[in-house]
């Protein structure tokens, strides 16, 4: 174990470390941009230069820790390259901030406010390059804001595998470039690089222009695309800038999603469904409960459905795999004793959707089915004989596949057509607007956090579960 | 003749790079006997003992490099001569490639025997044309004697060489950058550590020496490591090839005894400067060392050290002569022109620095020039300094700085004056 | 490509195993000396034969001077222009060619029999001034010498 000293402080370090590990470890910040700890070391960006007391200066990302070594990081030298490094960097740089998405969370903003601040050396012309080149469907390339740090590059190397990117030509005259077939867009990991970026060249479409990052705050979810459960971060308008003056849609709607690291699932990538969350969330809303597709004040949807309970012999329920751990609990709790319960597969993988690989992807397509079937075991393809009443919980089932004659409570968040066709049909919350846990496939438990604030015409399962165990003719 | 001759020892005829007469001038009789008598070790010790230094560009130690490797460490080692040749002014290479390339494959031979390299290479750059011919024929011919392939001289040594043609890319003349490209890729060169001798192609031992670093290795092993330093100086033993180009009456290949005298060796062997003219200054190793005046040649010897503590270096043996009158603006333009069109582009100081450096001498030379560029060239220079994945940046670096220092008022006057103090003139008028 | 995939497998015969990345640039040369340039097809073909990620030979397709994925003239007339070539009036041979033919470096001429380059470096300056036609070099070149060289060439 090599003790080396940083700036005369003695730290502690692992054979195998670099000194950059070994600094950021000690929470000395050592600047860079195209390090990664998931990624290969380039050292190419030659920001991360510090001094070693008889051996002068050298990237501190490659530079492996050999016990005594004396590294200074903040050394006039040091400053004075780090300054000269940022002025080659800028030198053909655009100055675009206030066009550029990345304002805000920009490394090289951050770098050239700390570390330079002083205007340019240069006085050549910019050289120009391509702006707005489509990457693939979903990403924007500026190659005049691109530093060639080649994280994008080396992510779909090593990570993604699908060598989708590379550099044409050389010199400064190099630029980032897809394969000529294409595989950006059939990389359902292409979007991390959008977050690689240390500057803004890299830009998701679906983010475009939507919002100043200092606009949004974060709220940690799970992401309920497949039984992986990789925790996320849903961007949102931070409350006090909800504006009136705008659609309330936009004040409560997903501005973007990103990883929330985690190293025991997903560590610091999402594959492009958990990008996509708002596809799922923001379909249109049920907000009417409805008897056979009459609206009705919810209270008597609820009665409805309890009068339904109270006159069934055999109800069974078909229960959701994207309920949270709490809503499960809850269901078990109010109507376990009651409903003969069977978990269902609300999603089944879509047409040309990657199944599994060996990355995060897997092959249920449901944040919750550990979680159910640990409470109610494995999910059923048919329902038992004579079930004279089911209540449907949540999406992907076929109301054909039902016994005939049976009535239906359906409790659901979308608007859909069989809502319409269900004897009960009650709106639910979705998960940007409550609080829950979901299990993984490895039996990890991961928490999310509510959004939005949920619309007050509609309930939570929980809520609606513990108003159909009351007997039917209490009012709750 | 200047000093004593360790590689130019036989007449050129129209055969004499043939196998038949490299054999005639008693050829491979050296493989031979170390192969039958001598072990590996024997080898290394006396290439490190005899102080070779490497004959490419930075005079790195051949025994030092070559210790690094593992005997008997169970991976495969490779063994790479650097036949790029591209450093501008140089092309002492090609004539080893194209008059002696047995003595190449030779010396290969008992370097691949002495860091148990089954596999070799030779990466010629692209455009070599007669060269390439010939070192291809070369190792053909080898092949048909049995001086390739396996149980060579009835031991058990084998060994195997492929010519690796390039493609047109100065920076695959840089080792890492070398075998990126030798591996099918672009000419990437890679961070150190892990040196290439512990990490090189598909991340296995390699050695890369330049050609006539591995030329010299036949000869150290025949007559020994004390018969190679009773040559040149003690700081600089044995010979090195010098490309000579430019304002001279005889441009060519000569051989020079380390320790020889600078200007004697430009007069008399070469010829002396073109159309008589005075001597303005001399370009001693390829571009990418710096620029020394006439008053510094007259001082100096052709050795390593002389070089380096006048503030140069023998760099790539690539001397290139200048005359008096010569526009040393339009050199240092035509010169950053280069660099800036063979920046690999991976990292930020020699990307952006070579463009930069470039605009600025063409904006100079177009009249638009400013005070503050000469300060912009140093500064430029300087944070390629030992800030780079290689020496590009810094060569690129070296080549502005050194010119900046011997004819700083040159590039004031064009600046001030919005042209050149001589027409811009770099042909050499012969009255 | 078809044709040249027997040589390019004696190639790869010749290297040590885990050496088939290695294959893609003697194969691209093989291929545009066959074609004059490489074709996208050819990149497929190249990629089915070897393995390699159609990006890698993309991107050394791109790097390389020396190769190139469109067609040029039937005479590439490459001519150094680095210092000891210019030194020895490479400038003016260039200016010479680009009046003569009318064309500027990287242009071809109409009839498509010259293709003009202003190249670096070619290890030739001791017989400077030098260019490559095509594949060969040729040196001590002189504006007579030139002209010479223009009229033998179809």
């Amino acid at each position: 174990m090599p003790d080396i000293l940083i700036n005369g402080q003695t730290v502690q370090a692992r054979t195998g470390q670099t000194v950059l590990e070994v600094a950021l470890a000690n929470g000395i910040f050592v600047p860079y941009f195209c390090w990664h700890p998931q990624l290969s070391s380039a050292g190419n960006c030659r920001m991360c230069l510090v001094e070693v007391e008889g051996r002068g200066l050298d990237i501190a990302c490659n530079m492996p820790v050999s016990a005594g070594m004396q590294v200074l990081t903040d050394s006039a030298e040091v400053k004075a390259h780090r300054k000269a490094m940022l002025q080659f960097m800028t030198l053909n740089h655009p100055v675009d901030c206030g066009i550029c998405d990345k304002a805000g969370e920009c490394r090289l903003q951050d770098y050239h406010y700390t570390y330079n601040g002083e205007p340019s050396k240069s006085f050549e012309p910019k050289i120009h390059s391509n702006k707005y080149y489509n990457l693939s469907s979903r990403i924007l390339l500026d190659n005049e804001r691109c530093i060639l740090c080649l994280r994008c590059t080396r992510f779909t190397h090593e990570v993604s595998k699908s060598m989708a990117l590379g550099v044409e030509r050389r010199g400064d005259a190099s630029n980032i470039r897809a394969a000529e077939d294409r595989p950006l867009d059939e990389d359902p990991y292409s979007d991390n690089i959008v977050d690689l970026c240390p500057v803004g060249a890299l830009q998701s479409r679906q983010f475009l222009y939507k919002a100043r990052v200092w606009y949004l705050e974060p709220t940690p979810s799970v992401c309920p695309g497949c039984e992986r459960g990789c925790t996320v971060q849903i961007w949102h308008r931070k409350p006090e800038w909800r504006l009136k003056a705008l659609d309330p849609r936009q004040n409560a709607s997903i501005a973007r999603v990103t990883p929330l690291e985690n190293p025991a699932v997903n560590g610091p990538w999402i594959c492009n469904k958990g990008r996509d969350l708002a596809r799922i969330f923001e379909r249109r809303r049920a907000e009417q409960a409805m008897l056979k597709g009459i609206p009705v004040p919810l209270v008597d949807a609820v009665d409805a459905a309890r009068a339904l309970i109270g006159a069934a012999h055999r109800p069974a329920a078909l229960l959701s795999n994207w309920g949270s751990n709490e809503e499960l609990a809850a269901f078990k709790q109010y109507l376990g004793a009651v409903f003969a319960a069977f978990v269902k597969r609300d999603c089944e993988p879509e047409p040309g959707e990657r199944v599994e690989d060996d990355l995060l992807i897997r092959p249920d397509k449901n944040p919750n089915t550990a979680g159910a079937r640990a409470l109610f075991g494995e999910p059923v393809a048919m329902l038992p004989e004579g079930t004279d009443l089911v209540l449907v919980w949540g999406e992907g089932c076929d109301f054909a596949n039902l016994p005939r004659g049976a009535p239906i409570i359906f409790l659901n968040a979308y608007l859909r057509p069989e809502n319409g066709y269900a004897d009960v049909f009650m709106p639910l919350s979705v998960q940007t607007e409550r609080h829950g846990h979901y299990t993984n496939f490895q039996g990890i438990v991961s928490e999310f956090q509510p959004c939005f604030p949920k619309p007050d015409s509609i309930a939570d399962a929980e809520t609606l579960f513990m108003a159909l165990a009351a007997p039917a003719g209490v009012r709750r | 003749m200047a000093g004593r001759q360790l590689l130019m020892t036989f007449p050129v005829t129209a055969n004499s790079h043939t196998l038949a007469e490299y054999r005639a001038r008693g050829g491979y009789t050296v493989l031979e006997n170390t192969l039958h008598h001598h072990t590996p070790r024997d080898v290394t010790q006396a290439v490190a003992d005899a102080g070779l230094q490497g004959r490419g560009g930075a005079a790195f130690p051949t025994g030092r490099k070559w210790s690094v490797v593992v005997p008997g460490d169970g991976q495969p080692h490779y063994l790479i001569a650097n036949a790029d040749e591209g450093e501008p002014g140089t092309f002492k290479d090609r004539w080893i490639l194209e008059q002696a390339p047995h003595l190449l494959l030779e010396g290969m031979l008992l370097s691949a025997y002495a860091i148990e390299a089954r596999n070799c290479f030779i990466y010629i750059r692209g455009e070599f044309d007669l060269p390439y011919r010939r070192v291809a024929a070369a190792v053909e011919e080898a092949y048909a004697a049995g001086w390739l392939g396996d149980g060579i001289g009835g031991t058990g040594f084998g060994c195997d060489i492929v010519v690796y043609r390039g493609a047109g890319a100065y920076v695959a003349g840089e080792a890492s950058g070398l075998i990126s490209s030798l591996e099918g890729k672009k000419s990437y060169p890679r961070n150190r550590p892990p040196r290439l001798t512990v990490r090189g192609l598909y991340q296995r031992p390699t050695v890369v020496n330049n050609v006539e670093s591995l030329s010299n290795v036949t000869g150290i092993v025949a007559h020994g490591a004390a018969a190679f330093r009773a040559v040149g100086t003690e700081k600089s033993p044995g010979t090195r090839l010098f490309s000579v180009s430019g304002h001279v009456n005889r441009p060519g290949v000569y051989e020079v005894e380390l320790g020889f005298p600078w200007r004697k060796f430009i007069d008399e062997d070469c010829g002396g400067v073109l159309g008589g003219k005075p001597l303005k200054a001399v370009v001693p190793g390829g571009i990418s060392s710096k620029v020394m005046t006439a008053a510094e040649v007259e001082t100096l010897r052709l050795s390593h050290e002389d070089l380096w503590s006048a503030g140069s270096t023998l760099g790539s043996g690539g001397m290139i002569v200048v005359a008096e009158g010569t526009c040393m603006v339009r050199l240092l333009q035509i010169m950053l022109r280069f660099y800036h069109h063979e920046s690999c582009g991976q990292c930020t100081p020699c990307r952006d620095g070579t463009g930069w450096m470039h605009r600025i001498l063409d904006r100079i030379v177009a009249g638009e020039g400013r005070p503050e560029d000469i300060e912009r060239l140093y500064y430029i220079a300087k944070y390629n300094d030992g800030t780079t994945i290689c020496g590009l940046g810094d060569a690129a670096g070296y080549a502005a700085s050194g010119m900046l220092d011997k004819f700083r008022d040159e590039f004031e006057f064009w600046i001030a004056h919005k042209h050149s103090r001589c027409q811009g003139r770099i042909e050499c008028p012969i009255s | 490509m078809k044709d040249l995939i027997p040589e390019f497998e004696a190639l790869r015969a010749r290297f040590p195993p885990g050496f088939a990345s290695s294959l893609v640039l003697p194969c691209l040369r093989r291929i545009q000396e066959e074609r004059g340039y490489v074709a996208d097809s050819d990149i497929d073909g190249l990629v089915a034969h070897i393995g390699v990620p159609r990006i890698q030979i993309e991107e050394v397709l791109s790097f390389y001077t020396q190769f190139r994925r469109r067609p040029i003239g039937r005479w590439h007339l490459q001519v150094c222009r680095n210092v000891s070539c210019s030194m020895r009036g490479a400038e003016t041979l260039l200016e010479h060619l680009q009046r003569k033919l009318r064309i500027a470096p990287e242009e071809t001429t109409p009839d498509g029999r010259c293709t003009l380059s202003a190249v670096e470096c070619l290890g030739s300056c001791g017989t400077a001034p030098a260019m490559m036609v095509n594949d060969r070099y040729v040196e001590n070149l002189t504006i007579a010498a030139l002209d010479e060289l223009l009229e033998e060439l179809e």
